[in-house]
């Protein structure tokens, strides 16, 4: 029983943190959220060289095959920083890439991704707002060079940079995996302003898109597994994600208790702040439990795996909206200012709250699971 | 990173569980003789004073082997060990800061339970202000003679000795001028009287001490020295308990899933109503949660880490979870949630005590979890100055001192 972490994976912690302060600065932050495109080029090279886009790729594709404890760790770093851009998404559709994909599907894009010449992103949400596979309701219509897709994908995140579309879609074998380039004709994207500028999301509407039958994505009516496990995985690293903006929100909050005078005293010593910050340290601690729990369990394949990864994504939700709120609380006026850095870290938690199965949605897996 | 049990772990939770399950008594444990004989069983067996060192009787094992142990028991539904106050708390202080002599004399009774042990601490007016307490034990040659009056002692009616707390320098500044001193519970100046708690159980009592007697050779640690070892004896806690409270909680969770499938709603179980199995859901992750943190303490515990103030997260964490559990258990289950007895077609499910009862005992039950041992508060003043180094607060008594 070994909770702690290797000294390699110490290392990329570290690295991580060192480049992200130095490259993804608050003031960072602001300046792409001023930026049509919202993600830095030179950024995502960075990342490349760093080996961050390969990290669980495999390695005859560029990539270094960690797992997810190990995405897991990045992905905290990368919401300390508020990091605004495509990581997650990319990282996921590369997964099911590497997961389902063809030789040439495989040798067409995970080096690409693993470089940093490609982006990529998954439409996982239709029509109906439920996550699960079922509700997917975009058809997908045989023609003789391969398909159409035709419905309604919300909340595509950053569809605007990416070089292919992960679309599941209903095929007459049942729901089905597709790579669809974002510029194919048919397909109309009305950018959506999300109350967290760091967060970019489009409505697709497909129109008889066309897709060649060489990207569909494994067999026709195969892919609801592909995506329950891709929305597990998702759902962990958004954990995560949420994770590392809350433990900034408390790292916050508490050097400024520290500092903030009133009645002559710091308003650290006064127990209604201090209570605060102990709860608040409760709800980081246990969501690092949770995530680093269920991102082990993933890797080594545990029985409970798939009930670990809904608890994560559902436990860390709850928690790190309370924590980032309760630093604002801690800070009063001055946290609720837009110049003022906090809103970043609570608007990027609240944004992944919602994304990749809400807590309800986790919840009822969860029960699914326990409850026969 | 690796959360599998080790192969010795395996095979020290698969001889814990074939011993259990021969030695278990099929009935339940009625007298204080019954249980002392199901606890000298379980010590001789390995499975008591675990993590003592063996030179005082303790068997050196591991806090997970330990917490192995406490998790199978709670598995198999076996009666709890008793002196456990003893075991976890008084007497880790005596080997510590304790004589030899003192060593020699209560520690292995301790164990095997021949004589049981109660912690005198508390009192009507030094609760969360223990510093401010006002029993006093007073020089007098050879022995302190000991007057004033102790409440909220567990095991006090059963009790053989206790671990007190008095003043002995009454114009010492207020953490000053306190020891700590072994009293033998069975004379004339010690009286115990039972306390009824809003459970309708008297598991603990109240204890006045009138001219009372304590060896000064009982004498833990220096004199006026004793606020420094209830500080200790306040932060022992070694996880040990971590699996088999959440495996009681598991056991809790099944049958209550077996509630909601039998009690019905507008011509339908509870379980299939979205409202409540939302609740489900989120009580089952929230228990999943206290469960991966039990690992996370047994892991730095396994690496030799002490856990120190974080301690005060986990108390404060698994007794504010209970609070919310066994509640919004009680939303759920509406009027039947309240019974007292147990109706023959829903099982007991095990307490915070440890002891069988119903969902309504179990709920009552858990409102003493955030007060025993250090209040949440307390665990929030810990966690604020100790674990993140908030400024301490400006206090009354601390500006007199």
């Amino acid at each position: 029983m070994d909770f702690s972490f290797t000294p390699d994976q110490t290392l990329l912690k570290n690295s991580a943190r060192a480049f992200l302060d130095e490259h993804c600065k608050p003031a960072t932050v602001r300046l792409l959220w001023d930026d049509p495109r919202g993600e830095s080029e030179a950024m995502w090279k960075e990342m490349a060289q760093l080996g961050w886009l390969g990290l669980s790729l495999p390695e005859e594709h560029g990539g270094s095959a960690l797992g997810m404890v190990e995405t897991a760790l990045l992905l905290e770093e990368l919401g300390r920083a508020a990091y605004p851009g495509p990581y997650w998404p990319t990282m996921l559709a590369a997964s099911a890439i590497a997961e389902t994909g063809t030789e040439a599907q495989k040798q067409r894009w995970l080096g690409a991704i693993a470089s940093g010449d490609a982006r990529a992103t998954v439409a996982l949400l239709d029509a109906d707002l439920d996550w699960s596979p079922d509700a997917i309701a975009t058809r997908a219509e045989k023609t003789p060079a391969g398909w159409t897709l035709s419905g309604l994908k919300r909340y595509v995140a950053w569809s605007h940079v990416a070089s292919v579309l992960l679309v599941p879609a209903r095929a007459p074998e049942g729901v089905s995996l597709f790579l669809v380039d974002p510029a194919a004709a048919g397909l109309t994207s009305s950018p959506l302003q999300c109350m967290d500028p760091g967060t970019r999301w489009v409505n697709l509407a497909l129109d008889r898109v066309p897709v060649r039958a060489e990207d569909l994505l494994g067999a026709p009516g195969s892919a609801a597994p592909v995506l329950q496990r891709l929305l597990r995985r998702a759902g962990v690293g958004a954990a995560a994600e949420m994770l590392g903006a809350a433990r900034r929100c408390l790292d916050m909050a508490v050097g400024y208790a520290k500092v903030r005078e009133q009645f002559g005293q710091p308003i650290g010593s006064f127990q209604a702040i201090r209570h605060k910050c102990a709860d608040m340290l409760l709800e980081v601690e246990n969501s690092h439990s949770a995530v680093y729990y269920a991102a082990w369990a993933l890797d080594a394949g545990a029985e409970d795996a798939e009930t670990a990864a809904s608890i994560a994504k559902a436990y860390v939700g709850d928690a790190s909206r309370k924590v980032c709120g309760e630093a604002i609380q801690v800070h009063g006026g001055i946290g609720f200012t837009w110049e003022f850095d906090l809103h970043m870290y609570f608007k990027r938690a609240k944004a992944l709250e919602a994304q990749y199965g809400d807590a309800d949605h986790h919840r009822e897996l969860i029960l699914a699971h326990v409850a026969r | 990173m690796d959360l599998n049990y080790s192969p010795e772990d395996r095979a020290f939770r698969d001889n814990t569980r074939r011993w259990l399950e021969a030695h278990v008594p099929a009935d339940d444990l009625k007298t204080l003789a019954e249980r002392k004989a199901w606890h000298r069983k379980l010590y001789e067996a390995g499975y008591v004073g675990m993590l003592w060192p063996r030179e005082y009787g303790g068997w050196g094992a591991t806090a997970m082997q330990q917490a192995i142990v406490q998790d199978e028991m709670a598995r198999i539904q076996a009666p709890p060990t008793i002196n456990g106050l003893g075991i976890g708390f008084i007497g880790p202080t005596i080997i510590v800061h304790g004589t030899p002599a003192q060593k020699e004399r209560y520690l292995k009774k301790m164990l095997t339970a021949e004589e049981i042990w109660c912690q005198l601490y508390s009192e009507p007016n030094a609760g969360s202000d223990l510093a401010g307490l006002k029993t006093r034990a007073e020089d007098n040659g050879d022995h302190f003679v000991v007057n004033g009056q102790k409440i909220w002692t567990s095991s006090g009616p059963i009790a053989d000795w206790g671990i007190l707390l008095a003043r002995t320098d009454p114009r010492a500044a207020k953490h000053k001028g306190i020891s700590c001193v072994l009293l033998n519970m069975r004379q004339p100046g010690v009286e115990v009287r039972p306390l009824k708690q809003l459970t309708g159980h008297s598991l603990f009592s109240e204890v006045f001490m009138t001219n009372a007697r304590a060896e000064k050779s009982d004498l833990v640690g220096n004199l006026n020295e004793g606020w420094a070892i209830a500080q200790t004896t306040l932060g022992y806690e070694r996880g040990g308990n971590s699996l088999g409270r959440v495996t009681r909680y598991a056991i809790a969770f099944s049958q209550l899933v077996k509630a909601t499938k039998q009690l019905r709603r507008g011509g339908r179980p509870l379980l299939e109503d979205p409202a409540v199995r939302a609740r489900m859901g989120k009580l089952y992750a929230e228990l999943e949660v206290q469960r991966y943190a039990g690992l996370r303490v047994l892991s730095a515990l396994d690496k030799g880490d002490s856990p120190g103030a974080a301690s005060s997260i986990t108390k404060l964490s698994y007794t504010e979870f209970e609070k919310r559990y066994y509640e919004t258990a009680l939303e759920i289950l509406g009027p039947w949630g309240q019974l007292m007895t147990a109706r023959e077609e829903f099982e007991e499910i095990d307490t915070s005590s440890g002891e069988a009862g119903t969902w309504a005992t179990a709920f009552l039950w858990a409102r003493a979890g955030t007060i025993y041992s250090g209040s949440s508060e307390i665990q929030k003043n810990i966690i604020g100055e100790r674990v993140l180094g908030l400024p301490k607060e400006v206090r009354a008594d601390r500006l007199k001192a």
